[in-house]
């Protein structure tokens, strides 16, 4: 009871110096916060489908461009709609994508379901490359809105809000119950008396639209977009890293690993002026959790039973050579 | 025990699963090759024979985790061949796996529940602690699955089909390799299961455990029931023993 309440305490101090943020650092430094709540809530948008339900997404940044397109289209020439009426409807685009792909690829497991979803989004950039409404390889302009504090709390509003359903469906609720036997075995789900089709299916578009918000509110906040900026790869990758650095199927370690690893990206910018020396710091990275950290920064704070030793307990007890942290 | 259901080759009084002509062939290999069982209400029905004579096949064509070539399977007056295993799951049949088929990443607790998540959730905590009480799983209740011993699996496997609460179980031996204080708990749990009105298909090849829980043999042997009756009968018959246990009489 005692730790919850001091996770408790901890989270709202958290949020409250997120949400007082804007006037304590300035315009620099409130765009690398954006960045980070952005990168945050991207990373628990993959780590929904990623974590709790074992598949892993190598196309997850087809719902963000597909978010960031539905965007740029609405309040372009000729709609002209106002931002918040086109975060629905990037919504409601990329759940039909999501069912239209989810249905069939999600029969496929393992490294079949990734390079399936991997080629899914390698589709919408030659798509959105060659055909005209896109703006092709030219991309879409956005009309300009120079206010850091608005897209702050867009992207803090998005970060919370995937968090706390995360959190409420995963974390506290019987479908999260399903999706995670799902996810350890599959026939016994079925046995359970789950229909896991639904199940998988009913998380990937969750996944799907979460990441479609931060899309949205990205393709405002910069203005410009085109097909590899929203539909990359590397935007993919980037949150694998994140979730596996922070802790795969955890609530808080996509936050751990995305705000971390972009704060890193950033400093690495201010320092050098080049960010090819990130991509070394996420192979690093991918290395150090395969070999030391197999539950992520998260896994070392996790007690995986009462009065079980922690793996922080555990990596202490081996450095000093005793057996009291051995567990 | 309650009076066995009497029957010849496979069949019960008062079925409450009907197996007729069942195939499943897998290639060359014949695992159903024209299966003819039933299992009686409230009745408890060891299913034995050789490895390989296509018990365990049985127990996914009926569970609708393999489906059939051809052939007819009646639960509880319902045709359920060829359907979804969540749904005939949803229909009350319930089954454990040869080899434990666990969460391994979320608690005894979670794993508990979680059999209970889909359809049966009111009052579902209550009913994972009286079943942590019922196996002696307390102590290990926010342990994760994959943490437990072999015996403890077995035991938390048994648990999940009980917090389905369904009116057929399959258990795929259920008590192979645990300690006999394990053996104990569990076979304590099938009685007063049996004493609620549940029937069970017991695969089982502790001949000991056969004799003192089932009230009716059913002995399988190359995709095939090959005959049935009581304990005492089926030893008796010099034959099957030899041809089908390898333990000449």
């Amino acid at each position: 009871m005692k730790r919850s309440w001091a996770g408790l305490a901890l989270l709202i101090a958290v949020l409250a110096v997120l949400a007082l943020l804007p006037w304590l650092v300035n315009n620099y430094w409130l765009r690398i916060a954006t960045g980070a709540l952005m990168w945050a809530g991207l990373a628990c948008s993959w780590n929904i489908l990623g974590g709790y339900a074992g598949y892993i997404n190598f196309g997850h940044s087809a719902f963000f461009g597909l978010g960031a397109y539905v965007t740029a289209l609405l309040m372009g020439d000729p709609l002209g709609l106002p931002f918040f009426a086109t975060v629905p409807a990037g919504i409601v685009v990329t759940a039909i994508f999501a069912v239209i792909i989810g249905a069939p690829t999600l029969r496929l497991r393992g490294a079949y379901f990734a390079i399936a979803t991997w080629a899914f989004a390698e589709v919408l950039i030659q798509f959105a490359t060659v055909v005209d409404f896109t703006g092709g390889i030219g991309g879409l302009g956005l009309p300009p809105f120079l206010d850091e504090r608005f897209f702050y709390f867009a992207m803090f509003g998005a970060a919370v809000l995937t968090y706390l359903l995360t959190w409420a469906l995963f974390e506290h609720s019987r479908f999260g119950l399903k999706v995670k036997a799902l996810r350890d075995h599959e026939p016994a789900a079925e046995a359970m008396g789950i229909n896991t089709s639904l199940v998988k299916l009913q998380t990937f578009v969750l996944s799907a639209v979460t990441a479609s918000v931060f899309g949205s509110v990205f393709a405002y906040w910069v203005t410009f977009i085109n097909p590899r900026s929203v539909f990359g790869g590397d935007i993919t990758d980037q949150m694998v890293v994140m979730v596996l650095l922070g802790g795969l199927g955890s609530l808080w370690g996509p936050a751990i690993g995305g705000v971390g690893l972009f704060v890193v990206n950033r400093l690495i910018w201010m320092n050098w002026g080049d960010t090819a020396f990130y991509i070394a710091i996420l192979g690093a990275a991918i290395i150090l959790v395969v070999l030391f950290l197999p539950n992520g920064i998260a896994g070392l704070f996790a007690r995986r039973a009462a009065g079980s030793a922690t793996v922080l307990d555990k990596a202490v007890g081996k450095l000093l050579g005793s057996k009291g942290g051995q567990g | 025990m309650q009076a066995p259901a009497q029957g010849g080759t496979g069949q019960a009084a008062d079925p409450i699963l009907i197996v007729r002509d069942l195939y499943r062939h897998f290639g060359g290999i014949k695992a159903a090759n024209g299966v003819n069982l039933e299992v009686g209400r409230r009745e408890i029905a060891g299913l034995i024979g050789p490895n390989g004579s296509g018990k365990s096949t049985l127990f996914s064509l009926v569970a609708g985790t393999v489906k059939p070539d051809r052939g007819q399977i009646r639960f509880d007056g319902h045709e359920i061949a060829g359907l979804s295993a969540h749904t005939i799951a949803r229909m009350g049949l319930a089954r454990t796996f040869q080899i434990p088929a666990l969460f391994d990443n979320m608690t005894v607790t979670e794993n508990l529940l979680a059999a209970a998540a889909q359809g049966h959730w009111q009052g579902a905590h209550e009913r994972a602690a009286d079943t942590l009480a019922l196996l002696k799983l307390e102590p290990v209740a926010g342990n994760r699955a994959s943490d437990l011993s072999g015996g403890q699996q077995k035991l938390l496997e048994f648990g999940r089909v009980v917090m389905r609460q369904a009116s057929l179980i399959l258990l795929d031996e259920v008590t192979a390799g645990v300690h006999p204080n394990i053996r104990k708990i569990i076979l304590e749990a099938i009685a007063r299961l049996r004493e609620r009105g549940i029937s069970f298909l017991v695969i089982e090849h502790d001949m000991e455990m056969v004799r003192n829980v089932c009230d009716r043999i059913i002995v399988m042997d190359s995709g095939r029931v090959v005959t049935s009756g009581a304990f005492e009968d089926i030893v008796r018959d010099s034959e099957v023993m030899q041809t089908y246990l390898g333990r000449p009489q």
